[in-house]
This record gives C-alpha cells, structure tokens and sequence, in this order.
C-alpha cells in the first residue's frame, strides 16, 4: 500500500488561510532566555579571545593540540594536560558560499554572500579548526588550503565572545595552496 | 589523574547568555474553531454531547472520550455556571510579585461535564465559595478576536449581602 492509498484526516492549511482568518488562532511567543555555564574550557577560550588570544589544550597521550580547548580527551578518555597558545591565523579547511542569513533570510540584493568557513589554527594539530567567516576577499578566490588570518575588533569593543574575531582574511603574500605539515 | 583547574571563587564562573527565539501559531482544531466562532460572535458557549454516555464536553471534543465515538451535535449551554474549585495568585507568570491577586477558578457550567479555568472578576476573595453561581462577562463584541481572552472572567451572578 503507498501512501497516496491512505486517506489523510485532519483538515488541510496553509499559512494564507491562517493569514487571511479563515480560521481562528492563537500566538505566543515563549520567552526562551537561558545562561550556559561555559565551563573551564571555554571560559578561558573566551577570556583569551577578549584579549585578542587564541588558546588551545593538549593532550600529552595523543598529542593532539585541540581548538576550541576541552578539559578531557576524548580519545584518550584522560583529562587533558596543558594551555597551548595558538596563533591567529590558519588553514582553510572547508568552507560554503552562503546566500542567506543565520535566520534562513535571503541575503538582500547587492549584499555580498557569507563565506562561511573552517579555519585550521595554527600551532593546533591537523584537522583541529573553529568555524568562522571570511572577508575582505572574493568569493571566487576562495579555496581550500588558502592561508588566513584574524581580523580583531578593537580591543574596547571586545566582550569574550568568537565575534570578538570579525572574520578571518586572506594572509596575503603567501602561497601555501598546498597541504602542511604539521604536528 | 584529576582535572587541575577547578574554580572555587563562586564568582568567578562565567557564562553565555542567548534567547532562542520561537514563535507559534495554533490552530483550535474543528471543535475549538467552532467553539471560539460562537465565544467571538454569539457571546455564548457551545459543547459537545455524546448522547450514547450522556456526557457533555466543555471545552467541545469531536470524541467522546468515553466511548471513542465520534460527536457531532454540538449544544449552545449558555455563559452561567458555578464555581467548582478556585485559588488566589499573587505572582504573575514570570514569578513576580502581584499588588492585587487575581482569582483563578474552574468553573463548571451549567448542565454541562466540563467547564472553564478562568478569572473570576468583581468579587472580594473573602466572598468566594465553592459552588458560588457565576455568569461570564465578555469583552465587547467589535474587540473580540475568537480567544479565551475574550473572556473577561467570571462575575458573581449576585451580589452576595455581607
């Protein structure tokens, strides 16, 4: 049996009806306001970003210098050992060319896409990155591997968050196409 | 091994504060839509009645609950009923504090299985009693939306003489 062979109950709306009265409705908007304890880890991570700092953690098991920091290995299953200071600039893992906002808005005529991205950090181990945007480079010239750096708000206008990193943009002058190694 | 870096000044921990943002939009369902049509427009209450039970339904059900048997008669029983269990808040719904309490009270309506949680309004809460006859007040009918807050509450049929 498919599902066209079933005969739906219920009654049949769209947004228009709803729109337009033909049906009676009630709205509300719940007020879903929360505080997320951030933790020993990312308490630090924000407090170095408010400086202008990026930090990491590492474990001495694996090895692996991980951003953003955790307290706890979780391939090694052991806490973590020691606060590694990382530079601001990476690696550009993978990345999207983005034509709507965060709210699923399109992006109005004449503004540039978002360039959604994964950034390596440098000084963290291979694959270890943060989610970010890029700026201040074409769209088209995007391309994995391209080496970026940090674009700070000033330092007044820091609050301890990840958008205390405007975005991250092309580190000019060097041609690092290619993967590298690292640690 | 246990983790080093503890935090023991209490205030110290830090945190992220959001808001998620999320609206709705509901539907009464076929019952509802006809009940709220008849709050909006006719100033009275409609129930259900499963004649099978004998068991009338307000807020209206398009299922006994019962029997299961789907209902469809529907009853116009009026705006008066009586008071079957009642409580005095003095927070509002985010918890704060009230000056003036506001008495909420199921109100069972007359002749009916079902009834009401709503205000009861023009009473001193001393002069409340379980079984106090009550009518609904509604607001006036160009301002009505078809929603319970049509509903102004519930007022004392009679004044009671202290």
């Amino acid at each position: 049996m498919k599902l066209e062979d079933f005969e739906l109950g219920g009654t049949a709306l769209s947004s228009s009806d709803i729109k337009k009265g033909k049906v009676l409705t009630t709205t509300w908007e719940p007020d879903l306001a929360y505080a997320w304890d951030d933790g020993v880890a990312i308490g630090r991570y924000l407090a170095e970003l408010r400086e202008g700092r990026l930090i990491g953690r590492v474990c001495y098991k694996c090895r692996r210098i991980m951003i953003p920091p955790r307290m706890f290995c979780e391939l090694c299953f052991r806490p973590s050992d020691a606060w590694i200071p990382l530079k601001d600039t990476g690696t550009v893992n993978t990345f999207s060319i983005c034509y709507i906002n965060w709210d699923a808005s399109r992006r109005k005529p004449g503004e540039p896409p978002l360039i959604p991205s994964v950034i390596e950090i440098d000084g963290a181990s291979k694959g270890m990155g943060i989610m970010h945007m890029l700026g201040e480079v074409d769209p088209k010239d995007v391309k994995i591997g391209m080496k970026v750096r940090a674009v700070w708000k000033k330092p007044a206008e820091r609050i301890g968050a990840i958008t205390d990193i405007l975005y991250f943009k092309p580190l000019r002058g060097k041609k690092t196409a290619g993967r590298r190694k690292k640690r | 091994m246990a983790i080093t870096e503890r935090v023991t000044d209490t205030t110290k921990p830090t945190f992220w504060e959001g808001h998620i943002p999320v609206n709705y939009v509901y539907t009464y369902g076929q019952a509802g839509e006809k009940f709220f049509r008849a709050v909006k427009d006719k100033g009275t209450f409609l129930a259900t009645y499963c004649s099978a039970c004998d068991v009338s339904y307000v807020p209206p059900k398009i299922y006994c609950d019962r029997c299961f048997a789907k209902i469809d008669q529907y009853i116009d029983v009026g705006t008066e009923g009586f008071v079957e269990s009642f409580t005095i808040s003095f927070k509002h719904l985010d918890g704060t504090d009230r000056r003036e309490p506001r008495i909420l009270a199921m109100i069972r309506i007359d002749g009916t299985d079902g009834g009401l949680i709503h205000y009861l309004v023009g009473i001193d809460p001393e002069d409340i009693a379980i079984g106090l006859r009550v009518r609904a007040v509604f607001n006036p009918r160009r301002t009505r939306t078809g929603s319970i807050g049509d509903i102004v509450g519930f007022e004392p049929m009679k004044r009671r003489s202290r």
